[in-house]
């Protein structure tokens, strides 16, 4: 058999190896392997570039090298997964930079890292001003992760005592101008649905480009053509409005009218209708 | 406009903001939102009954703008 044949042959032979290999080590991101897999992936590359070239090596010495290269480090990760302090020694443990405010220079000292690398780090986190942490951990795979002290924390609607309403996933309905049924049927909806809510728009669907649909069933679609305003949903927002002139309403009735009986149910209906309004407002915005 | 034209007016406003909500609450798939949705109907609904009596009541008065 010509060499190239046999290089040809052990190439495609070593890609599927390799390929499958790197397939069953999962999935982890490059930058989220600790060094000994990043060393074992290293290793498995290497020993299939040099069988790869080498028309002189026994091939079966490469298939035995890569298995063994796979099967222990795919021993350790599944070790890892049952046992804690296994796992504490095979991909290390957090070290804490920063606690209550205060750098950890001996810690620091023990994980060779300089002040320079700490701030570079912090700043990564958008922190320039190390007084502002109130907790740091390096993560065993190298980045650091930041508990910034409780006033240098973004707002929430929480901190601000803001009711929200809880909203799931949006899904999408229609895509390239093609009605995905699956979508549709999790929020419980149906093709008749998509029709109407588009004839209310004055849009076919031919037209439609990408279509969501919220949990509450509003609908948001972008077209093809681009030179159609295709309006914004306006089902809740007129709801509220409508709410809000009946409340003004009855307020008006209440000043006006002469009868006390009267006054009395405008006012107390006044009052209810603003209760509700307050309830329901985080829902419909 | 008459007293009872004003009030029969917000009747039909709070009779179409009842049959909005009920809509939402049947199309959402939040337990919570639906749960919010079918609390303001029932308030809707008492208002509704109120001011309903209103209109007959101003239409026996104003009988002559019926």
């Amino acid at each position: 058999m010509p060499e190239w044949i046999i290089i040809l042959l052990r190439s495609l032979t070593l890609i599927t190896l390799l390929f499958f290999l790197t397939k069953w080590l999962g999935t982890k991101h490059l930058s989220q392997l600790n060094i000994f897999e990043y060393i074992s992936g290293i290793v498995l590359g290497s020993i299939a570039a040099i069988h790869t070239v080498d028309p002189d090596t026994n091939f079966s010495y490469a298939v035995i090298a890569m298995v063994v290269w796979f099967m222990v480090p795919f021993g350790v990760e599944k070790m890892a997964l049952k046992s804690k302090a296994f796992r504490d020694f095979t991909e290390g443990k957090g070290v804490v930079f920063i606690q209550d405010g205060k750098i950890m220079e001996d810690n620091l000292k023990k994980e060779g890292y300089s002040t320079d690398d700490l701030l570079e780090k912090l700043r990564n986190n958008n922190i320039f001003l190390a007084s502002d942490v109130e907790f740091a951990v390096l993560e065993p795979t190298g980045s650091l992760s930041v508990l910034p002290k409780r006033e240098n924390r973004p707002l929430t609607a929480k901190d601000l005592g803001i009711k929200l309403a809880p909203t799931k996933e949006p899904q999408t309905v229609v895509m390239d101008g093609n009605v995905l049924l699956e979508p549709l049927a999790n929020l419980s909806l149906n093709t008749n649905w998509l029709e109407t809510e588009l004839d209310k728009m004055n849009v076919s669907i031919e037209n439609v480009f990408l279509a969501q649909a919220d949990s509450d069933g509003q609908l948001t679609v972008d077209l093809y053509d681009d030179m159609i305003a295709v309006p914004a949903p306006t089902e809740k927002p007129l709801l509220l409005a409508t709410m809000k002139k009946c409340q003004a309403d009855l307020e008006l009735f209440a000043l006006s009218t002469e009868n006390p009986e009267s006054k009395e149910m405008y006012q107390r209906n006044g009052k209810k209708l603003q209760n509700a309004i307050d309830t329901i407002s985080p829902y419909l915005s | 406009m008459t007293v009872g034209s004003q009030v029969k007016g917000c009747y039909s406003s709070i009779k179409s903001i009842e049959a909005s909500l009920g809509i939402l609450s049947n199309k959402t798939q939040n337990v919570e939102s639906k749960q919010a949705f079918e609390h303001t109907e029932q308030l809707m609904k008492q208002i509704k009954n109120d001011l309903q009596k209103q209109v007959v009541m101003l239409s026996k008065q104003e009988p002559q703008y019926k």
